[in-house]
């Protein structure tokens, strides 16, 4: 049997827009945090070889990095846990189910980051040089770790190598997308770091000369921005081919993401390597803070091709965006998509008959995951130009319709019934409405479309 | 192997008491300490606004173990109350952060520091609120389908109210343990203890006329809940009286006692609704090692700042 969980409904918001705006957020913070250990530390020791103001700017972007990063970084992170709760339990109780002792270890890795990091901007005025150094490096690998250990885990969504449930977890951990990401997350974590460390440096109270010398070392900590054009070619390489195929022209919105994601990386890395880096110019701090968001644009298009590039799964063969498992879509296309649902309709008053509340409980099932009825990616809207025959045809023939989406999981009355509410809504929800019986071509439609 | 570790999630539910009980401590020591340096204007309340936010960052850190561990030992339950309370449920990350934001405040601003420390005691009641509200209706299936259909955001069961008072008095008297410790004038906090003691006692009678039972092997734990709480309130008694340092200790180690029976007593009614094990999974080694390398890497932390606290 499916499990049912209750769904809750964001109006006009698609579910996957609250979800990637926690995880675009937390995302970005997090990988400034993990740079700005790494920066840290490289700062640290330029100031105990005699480069002047390097310790100044150490405690200074310090108390950047606690105020942001622990704050919000911290929180954010557990605010993605929420939202997955909310917007796919069953992806994130699969992927818990899998990989709860690295996630264990990666809080052990959290942890120990966080003392270390508190321990610094509480103690760092009365630490002796080498323990400065050595706790910025704690702090710093710990940060890395977190980000090694949580890599493999959402790396495996797109590559898992092997189906889940099995107990091989590190075969599933180091997956074939695991390196090209984090090596790629690492690169953006240091030039993350690098950029805000531009701006921190800009409201220092120091005189342009010694601003310039030290954006000149943190330029350099961005450096490995130039690996990121061969690191997002391996990643596309190692990932399913139509996962590739779906990015790189299989649909224009992806494409364009990716185009997003490329460009904004060009931008940032090309300033930071031609005119930092080479040309040692001078970056004051509008202009950082623009890179920085630019950064944070390539960041956002950079995780929304992540997410897409999954599509029809929320974990590739494990489990469908509609929480559905291949295996489980026979049994419902006997039993239909909602006989089990022990959830009533929050709203069942609305609908003139009973076949539109089926409708509204199937919508509720398999489409309310990644669409809404009237607001974002609404099916409404998606569907309007259908006529009649082809909605049916297009929503039992769905993973055919649209590669990217997952096979109707229902049947035939199920179609019939959001059919019927689809139509129902595009005539702008009357008091009365008729039933219409399904005809068997759409069971027809559903046993050509098969169930993969 | 002890009731209720003798099962199949035995480690994993030894796991999850472990580490929600240190996430109580510091927990405790945020929101309690909050409402003391919000009353008070003695030195040690000055002491405890400075620490708040780290004491809240330890907390947040530390409640991310409990909160995985609760998604394998009730994923079903946690998921479906989450999904239930929805926006409610949501609504504790944005309080965490003002309240996080409102200590900061309170520890740079002493224009500021009481509106700020009001702010963020409000956003924790909230947080302990809406989790109270959580694990009640995680128990509750009966009533999840009809919850649902009313479109309620608000479980009002009658144990909600006791349980939050039996907390409470706790985090009171967890606090006072924890700042105690590092306090020049301890009698102040030591009838905070007390006090504290005395409000869980009368949250856990009124817990108890709501419905709350313990039976069968969880007895022995509330008989050593019990047990160490006499011990720990006779213990702060000597603490206000005399001030010595010895009875600071006893009042520590039974709190701690208690603290660890009375988050098994807690769990007691949930024990038998422990989902079977999730099937195989790898990675147990990487964490034994992980906990023994941090517990190393955070000791090394605190030698390495020891000489700094003491000067």
């Amino acid at each position: 049997m499916v499990p049912h969980y209750p769904v809750n409904d964001f109006g006009p918001v698609m579910k996957g827009m609250v979800i990637g705006g926690v995880g675009i957020v937390h995302v970005f913070l997090a990988q400034f945090a993990i740079g700005g250990g790494l920066l840290l530390w490289y700062f640290e020791r330029l100031a105990q070889r005699g480069v002047p103001d390097a310790r100044r700017f150490v405690d200074g972007f310090f108390q950047v990095l606690v105020l942001v990063s622990f704050v919000l970084g911290a929180l954010t992170g557990v605010a993605i846990w929420f939202t997955t709760i909310q917007v796919g339990a069953r992806t994130i109780g699969l992927m818990i189910d899998e990989f709860h002792w690295l996630w264990a270890t990666e809080w052990v890795c959290f942890s120990v980051e966080v003392v270390a990091g508190y321990a610094f901007v509480r103690f760092k005025a009365q630490l002796d040089d080498r323990s400065r150094l050595r706790l910025l490096a704690l702090y710093a690998v710990a940060a890395w770790l977190s980000l090694f250990f949580i890599n493999g885990i959402l790396s495996w969504q797109l590559t898992p190598g092997t189906p889940p449930g099995e107990g091989r977890v590190w075969a599933g951990f180091f997956n074939a997308s695991f390196w090209p990401s984090l090596l790629y997350r690492t690169c953006v974590a240091m030039a993350l770091a690098a950029l805000a460390a531009c701006i921190v440096i800009n409201t220092m109270d120091l005189d342009r000369d010694r601003r310039a010398a030290l954006i000149r070392r943190a330029s350099r900590f961005a450096a490995p921005i130039a690996a990121m054009p061969l690191l997002a070619l391996w990643y596309l390489a190692v990932i399913p081919e139509d996962s590739r195929g779906w990015l790189l022209g299989g649909s224009m919105p992806m494409l364009m993401f990716v185009g997003i994601a490329a460009a904004s990386s060009l931008l940032v890395g090309g300033y930071a390597i031609v005119a930092l880096i080479v040309r040692r110019l001078y970056v004051n701090g509008a202009t950082a803070t623009l890179l920085l968001a630019l950064a944070f644009g390539a960041t956002a298009a950079g995780e929304f091709v992540r997410e897409g590039a999954r599509k029809p799964y929320t974990v590739r063969g494990a489990l469908y965006s509609t929480s559905i498992a291949p295996n489980e879509v026979a049994a419902l296309r006997a039993s239909g998509a909602t006989a089990d649902d022990p959830y009533p309709l929050r709203d069942a008053a609305r609908y003139p008959n009973g076949q539109l509340a089926r409708g509204a409980k199937v919508y509720r099932a398999l489409c309310d995951a990644c669409h809404t009825m009237h607001g974002a990616n609404a099916v409404v809207e998606l569907s309007h130009t259908w006529t009649d025959d082809q909605l049916r045809l297009n929503i039992a023939k769905l993973q055919h319709t649209k590669s990217f989406m997952p096979p109707f999981a229902g049947n035939a009355d199920d179609v019939e019934a959001i059919a019927q509410l689809i139509e129902w809504e595009r005539a702008g929800a009357p008091h009365a409405w008729s039933e219409h019986a399904a005809s068997p071509e759409i069971a027809r439609w559903l046993d050509e479309a098969g169930i993969r | 192997m002890m009731w209720p570790f003798d099962g199949d999630s035995g480690g994993v539910l030894a796991l999850y008491l472990a580490t929600l009980a240190v996430h109580a401590v510091f927990a405790s020591y945020v929101v309690a300490g909050s409402a003391y340096a919000l009353v008070r204007r003695d030195a040690t309340a000055h002491a405890v606004r400075t620490r708040l936010p780290f004491m809240l960052g330890c907390a947040i850190t530390a409640g991310v173990a409990p909160l995985l561990f609760v998604q394998l030992l009730h994923q079903r339950r946690f998921y479906t109350a989450h999904l239930l309370l929805g926006p409610r449920a949501l609504a504790i990350v944005p309080a965490l952060i003002v309240g996080f934001y409102a200590l900061y405040l309170a520890k740079a601003s002493d224009r500021w520091h009481r509106a700020a420390l009001a702010s963020a005691l409000a956003c924790f009641m909230f947080v302990a609120w809406s989790w109270s509200e959580l694990h009640e209706l995680m128990q509750a299936d009966p009533e999840w389908s009809a919850f649902y259909a009313a479109g309620d955001r608000f479980y009002t069961d009658a144990q909600l109210a006791p349980r939050l008072v039996v907390l409470a008095g706790a985090m009171a008297t967890i606090f006072a343990a924890v700042a105690a410790w590092f306090a020049a004038e301890r009698r102040p906090l030591a009838i905070v203890a007390l006090a504290g003691r005395a409000v869980s006692v009368a949250g856990a009678l009124w817990l108890w006329h709501a419905g709350f039972t313990v039976d069968g092997p969880a007895r022995g734990w509330l008989d050593l809940l019990a047990a160490a709480a006499v011990i720990d309130s006779i213990a702060w008694l000597v603490v206000a009286w005399r001030d010595q340092p010895s009875a600071l200790m006893v009042a520590t180690a039974a709190g701690a006692a208690a603290l660890l029976a009375a988050v098994v007593v807690r769990e007691a009614p949930r024990v038998a609704l422990i989902e079977p094990a999730h099937g195989p999974s790898g990675g147990v080694i990487a964490f034994a090692i992980a906990v023994v390398l941090g517990a190393a890497a955070i000791a090394w932390v605190i030698r390495a700042i020891a000489p700094s606290r003491r000067r």
